[in-house]
């Protein structure tokens, strides 16, 4: 680490931002399993999805971590959302993450969808992408290499594991209110179709 | 072929494949509907428009390709800001269909005829035809998005790679 750089990782994942956890060894057991069994959804924004295929196959093989990709929202465990969303993928992005199953994490890539990045005075495309869905790992760079990725899925494994913090969709139901503010500043009415979900009486 | 539409009119040669011709707004559907059934530029590969906001016009450039993709025809047109209306190319070249929605999205010109021009790469667009040089990009952006505050430790990235180099220097000479 050179000096004068805070390695804000670190601090992220440092003991004290953790939630306590309170992990029954069943849960322990559980998290554990969750951890190694990664289903990511095959779908790309922007110009980091060139760098999912070598991920993915052998070249860098993220399969021996558990990780593979399927077709559908149904069956996914993991969105990843590589690198700017213009208002019309964003749309498509939510839709696809309202119908993934609980659990479910967000790995962001890329600088454009941590402040817009090189797209930082576009009139179409975000600027922070955790205001309209909650992100669980941000991967930075422009485009970040595939090793940066695996090292984001493998630091993601650690947070599931070890139940470090608290999970994105857990935020999204219980702020709910304030992802869907925020989405409805940009798309107007036009959330399509517009979920209305109702969370209560469901325990986490 | 282009021998034949030189006699007909003034076209000029721009490089070896490259061919321009410079019409008025009012023949543009008789020389289009002309050039595209009498020659063999019958390939439309672009529609390209500038914004001449002083002079209050847009110009647009139709580039036509000939059929052994050796010759390209550039006709130029101009149409005022105010009132940018154009009729379709639909019936001669069937491919402006995407073209001209796109046109119309960006700068909002009106394609008379063309029964696709609504919403295409942006949806709900209220605000004025984004590439339109009246469009202010970074007030739109100011308005709808919080841009995420820098760390409290970032530096200047000029000034700290000086001070690393002469840091660095200033190590080497201590070594020596
Ligand atoms: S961060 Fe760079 S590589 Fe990634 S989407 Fe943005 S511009 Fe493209």
């Amino acid at each position: 680490m050179q000096e004068g750089f805070i390695d804000y990782q670190k601090v992220l994942n440092n003991e004290e931002h953790a939630i306590k956890s309170t992990q029954s060894v069943i849960q322990k057991a559980v998290d554990w399993f969750r951890s190694k069994s990664m289903f990511v959804l095959a779908y790309g924004t922007g110009c980091g999805a060139i760098e999912m295929p070598p991920t993915f196959t052998s070249r860098y093989d993220i399969e021996r971590l558990g990780v593979v990709g399927v077709a559908t929202p149904r069956q996914a465990d993991i969105l990843i959302v590589s690198g700017y969303c213009s208002y019309k993928t964003l749309k498509r992005v939510i839709r696809s993450y309202e119908q993934m199953n609980e659990p479910k994490f967000i790995i962001a890539l890329g600088s454009c969808t941590i402040n817009g990045g090189m797209y930082w005075d576009s009139y179409n495309t975000i600027k922070r992408l955790e205001d309209y869905i909650p992100v669980d790992m941000f991967v930075n760079g422009c485009m970040p290499r595939p090793e940066a990725l695996i090292e984001g899925f493998v630091k993601l494994q650690d947070n599931i594991k070890n139940a470090k913090k608290e999970a994105g969709y857990i935020k999204y139901r219980e702020n709910n209110e304030f992802y869907k503010a925020n989405q409805k500043k940009i798309f107007g009415d036009n959330i399509e179709p517009s979920y209305e979900a109702n969370f209560e009486g469901m325990n986490r | 072929m282009i021998e034949s539409l030189k006699q007909q009119y003034n076209i000029e040669q721009k490089e070896s494949r490259l061919f321009k011709l410079i019409i008025k707004k009012e023949e543009f559907l008789k020389t289009l509907s002309f050039i595209s059934s009498s020659s063999n530029f019958i390939t439309l590969s672009q529609i390209a428009c500038a914004d001449w906001i002083e002079d209050e016009i847009f110009k647009l450039n139709y580039i036509l390709t000939t059929k052994e993709r050796d010759k390209n025809l550039m006709i130029e047109l101009e149409i005022p800001r105010e009132e940018s209306k154009l009729p379709t190319l639909l019936n001669f070249f069937p491919q402006a269909e995407v073209m001209e929605r796109d046109l119309h999205e960006m700068y909002g010109i009106e394609f008379i005829g063309n029964p696709t021009l609504y919403d295409f790469a942006l949806e709900n667009w209220k605000e004025i035809p984004p590439m339109r040089r009246e469009f202010d990009t970074l007030a739109y952006v100011n308005e709808h998005f919080d841009f995420r505050k820098g760390r409290e430790d970032n530096r200047d990235v000029k000034v700290e790679i000086k001070r690393r180099r002469a840091e660095a220097k200033r190590l080497k000479n201590a070594n020596k």
